[in-house]
């Protein structure tokens, strides 16, 4: 059974290779897309239902049933020392998609000269493993359904 | 089992990038390889969420362990990747 993740937050469905950093461009964490978010404060909301396995003020890392997803709220945006950021959950905790993780206002962070586009990545998975749901370019809210890893 | 220890440089520490290259280079291989801090159990070093869920910050000792065929060439060619500091990667 494929498991459905979701968009973390409302934006714009990108696909990696627009993102700015090789690292996720090449997939080289996995395959997934990219959402880059309106330009005011949002709500990063868990992709999936599991274990918050990897948390810092700018990406989680959620686990479940052998599946990883990652989102890295903007790019290299871990020099920020979590500047712009507030966790509303701790490492280890069992979330529920679609619950709130982080708030964070990308107006602030690129007006300090970071990229805001939000890689959403299966960790480690193969891209035949991905059916995206929504095509590049559509507008989704959070907690819409993007992608299924299978 | 082989065993090294390697202080980050100095930076941001092991996240995503350093991490993905660092998994990359683990997962290549056929050793069981682990990554933790002195004293505590290790994390499997081929899981990019587990190396990334350390935290390691720049400064930091990590200890690198390897059981296996290649054992330590690989934790040789792991402690060159953990040592080289940000920017220095292609």
């Amino acid at each position: 059974m494929a498991l459905q993740v979701l968009s973390p937050m409302p934006g714009r469905v990108a696909n990696l290779s627009e993102v700015p950093d090789p690292m996720f461009a090449e997939a080289m964490l996995g395959p997934g897309l990219a959402i880059d978010p309106p330009r005011e404060p949002v709500t990063a909301v868990a992709p999936i239902s599991g274990t918050i396995a990897s948390l810092f003020p700018h990406a989680m890392g959620i686990e479940a049933e052998g599946y990883s997803i990652l989102v890295h709220l903007g790019l290299e945006t871990v020099k920020l020392n979590g500047e712009g950021f507030t966790l509303l959950k701790a490492k280890g905790d069992t979330v529920t998609a679609g619950e709130p993780v982080i708030q964070w206002d990308p107006a602030a962070i690129e007006a300090g000269g970071l990229p805001v586009i939000t890689p959403l990545i299966a960790i480690q998975a193969e891209a035949s493993q991905i059916t995206q749901l929504v095509a590049d370019g559509t507008p989704v809210e959070a907690g819409q359904p993007v992608f299924e890893v299978a | 089992m082989a065993e090294i220890t390697v202080t980050l440089p100095p930076g941001v520490g092991l996240h995503a990038r350093p991490a993905a290259l660092f998994v990359g280079a683990a997962a290549k291989s056929s050793c069981d390889v682990t990554i933790g801090r002195p004293g505590e159990p290790g994390v499997n070093a081929k899981s990019i969420l587990g190396v990334m869920g350390l935290g390691a910050k720049a400064g930091e000792e990590m200890v690198v362990t390897a059981e296996g065929d290649g054992a330590d060439e690989l934790l040789a060619s792991l402690k060159e990747i953990l040592e080289t500091p940000e920017g220095g990667h292609a």
